[in-house]
């Protein structure tokens, strides 16, 4: 057990280094998306502020705690768009006969999918999500003692797992479908409404759906709302910061799960 | 003088991996009445064929393999051939663990891929002709480091693979060089390295000389010839080029429809399909001799072509035979070409 986690990690590491390299091999894509991605969510974020400036404040979040919101929500994120953004693509690894390789190495299918393919544009993402973050956290005057550093961590991780595991599973579908389903605009458009904002201002049955069914209230709101004491809605449960790493281990077994049963669909593709 | 060296260690761990492969099997591969069905959803024509579909999808099973046995002794080299769709592909991925079979049995060095996968790919290196396991934008050698560190080797056994495989395809002259700027010759010598790196026993090729000039089909050839002789690694290679099959193997499956239908040495094969040659004969006028052991099969002008069974009579023998009874001006021996064997095997029912 020890040894394969010894050896996968180095494998990783492996990789990681091979993305480091790719992305020094072509340096003006990375220029490019370090242009485009910030300015994305940076003017997303200016629209919050008009509203607020409008009418003072969104059931009951104020500038800055909508700012800290945002940032929680940009930086998970950029993290599932480092580690799980192949997700999306799905599709495309089993239509094109991509997980032939995968199968061919001596070591976990999922693991491999996961965290052999590093995507460092990603970064560019994190970079936007950490300003509004540290620009909101500044407005609220949000204290850095160890236990908040450790909850803010701990929702970070609990949110990247449930995003992760959600495109995993939509990824999933591709196996039995056996087509090509980009769901990537999709699952972003469905994210960025349900988590730069409070979940608190959709009707209850549409929360309901966001607590339990998909479980998309967990990646920012219901632990925002709690680090900073907000209302947060009739579903809200105590403990919300230890709940999204509950929910997102859960969300995760599951993708595993559903993934397994899916990869036994796979035909690979004809030469 | 490294290549001696080489050769007497990899001597030692071929005989180890090779005593405990034969206690529990006597072949590195056997395989049992496999099939692989597909299922694939019949689509009628136009828009209304497509509702129709939509609302009532009409299954269709399609038998890509049916029913293949065949064993293979360790350091065999074995062709795979057939034509496109034949099924060579499937089986190749079934017995590498990519697709999980229909039903039936398959057992390489005595572990059932599908169900031990990790173990099993562990001991085996593939590659795909038509597509490659190097990654595109960096240089070669990063490929090979991160095979090291997928399959644990250690840097001594790594060091050491490398050398004895660039001795034989010279690839430290394009270790450096970014694989996308490779040509297609050395892209799969790159490939075939990166499949060898972790000393697999066993090695299969998907059309591994498609698309390469004769250098770079020498090149292969000569890989896999000396990777056999000095590893005894069990070699399968599915090939369209017969060029391979000459040169590399002794023994050759044919697979059409999903089902074997030839299994056995290159010159058996030839043997049952044209015990026959053809004798051309140039005479000085337009009136050709008759033979008792020998067929004229063709006559224009004063040539004429006998087809003669091989074991009837030597082709010397049939020349004298006939310059006895008329004076011959010139003689040509024709035998049927291997494309025409395979052609014939495949058309044969």
């Amino acid at each position: 057990m020890l040894q394969t986690m010894k050896h996968y990690s180095k494998v990783s590491l492996a990789h990681l280094r091979i993305a480091v390299l790719t992305v020094m091999e072509y340096p003006a894509n990375m220029l490019g998306w370090l242009l485009s991605n910030p300015i994305q969510f940076i003017l997303g974020f200016a629209t919050i502020k008009f509203v607020v400036e409008e009418f003072g404040s969104v059931c009951g979040w104020g500038y800055g705690q909508l700012a800290f919101l945002y940032g929680i929500s940009v930086i998970s994120h950029a993290l599932s768009m480092i580690f799980f953004v192949q997700g999306w693509f799905m599709g495309y690894y089993v239509i094109e006969g991509d997980f032939d390789r995968y199968l061919l190495r001596p070591m976990s299918v999922l693991y491999q999918f996961c965290f052999t393919k590093f995507n460092l544009v990603g970064i560019t993402d994190l970079i936007p999500g950490i300003c509004v973050f540290v620009y909101g956290c500044l407005q609220i005057d949000y204290v850095w003692t160890l236990k908040n550093t450790i909850y803010i961590l701990v929702t970070l991780v609990g949110a990247t797992f449930i995003r992760g595991g959600i495109y995993l599973i939509i990824g999933s579908s591709s196996f039995w479908t056996k087509s090509i389903n980009d769901f990537g605009g999709y699952t972003q458009e469905l994210f960025d409404k349900t988590t730069m904002y409070p979940i608190s201002m959709y009707p209850e049955s549409f929360q309901f759906v966001l607590t339990y069914l998909l479980p998309i209230g967990w990646v920012s709101f219901y632990p925002t709302a709690e680090l900073l004491g907000i209302p947060n809605g009739r579903f809200a449960w105590d403990g919300a910061v230890w709940m999204t790493l509950v929910v997102g281990i859960i969300v995760f077994v599951a993708a595993a799960i559903i993934f397994k049963c899916s990869l036994k669909r796979y035909e690979s593709a004809g030469n | 003088m490294l290549w001696e060296k080489y050769k007497s260690t990899m001597k030692i761990t071929v005989n180890e991996k090779c005593s405990s492969a034969y206690r529990k099997s006597d072949h590195m591969i056997q395989v049992k009445n496999l099939k692989k069905n597909y299922v694939i959803a019949k689509k009628e024509k136009g828009l209304g064929g497509a509702i129709k579909s939509l609302v009532k999808s009409e299954k269709q099973t399609i038998e890509a393999v049916k029913d293949i046995s065949f064993q293979i002794a360790k350091g065999e080299i074995v062709a795979f051939l057939g034509p496109n769709g034949a099924g060579k592909s499937t089986t190749v991925k079934m017995m590498s663990g990519i697709l999980t079979p229909t039903s039936g049995k398959i057992f390489i060095n005595g572990k059932e891929p599908y169900q031990n996968r990790k173990e099993v790919v562990k001991d085996l290196g593939v590659v795909f002709g038509q597509r490659t396991q190097l990654n595109w934008d960096l240089r070669l050698g990063e490929s090979f480091e991160l095979l090291r560190h997928v399959y644990q080797i250690d840097k001594e056994t790594y060091e050491q693979n490398l050398q004895v495989m660039d001795n034989i395809l010279g690839i430290s002259e394009i270790i450096d060089i970014p694989v996308r700027q490779l040509s297609l010759g050395q892209r799969m010598r790159g490939d075939l390295v990166a499949a060898m790196l972790h000393s697999p026993s066993v090695l299969f090729l998907d059309e591994p000389t498609i698309g390469l000039d004769v250098d770079g089909k020498y090149a292969i050839r000569k890989f896999i010839k000396e990777i056999n002789r000095v590893k005894g690694t069990t070699v399968i290679l599915t090939t369209h080029d017969l060029g391979d099959v000459q040169e590399l193997c002794k023994r050759l499956i044919i697979i059409n429809h999903g089902t074997i239908i030839e299994d056995g040495p290159l010159e058996e094969l030839v043997e049952r399909i044209a015990p026959y040659k053809d004798l051309v004969v140039e005479f000085y006028d337009e009136e050709a001799v008759e033979h008792p052991k020998a067929q004229l099969h063709k006559q224009k002008g004063n040539v004429a072509k006998y087809r003669f069974q091989k074991a009837d009579i030597t082709a010397a023998q049939l020349i004298q035979e006939i310059s006895e009874k008329k004076s011959i001006k010139d003689v040509a021996i024709e035998e049927v070409t291997i494309d025409d064997i395979i052609r014939i095997a495949y058309h044969r029912e």
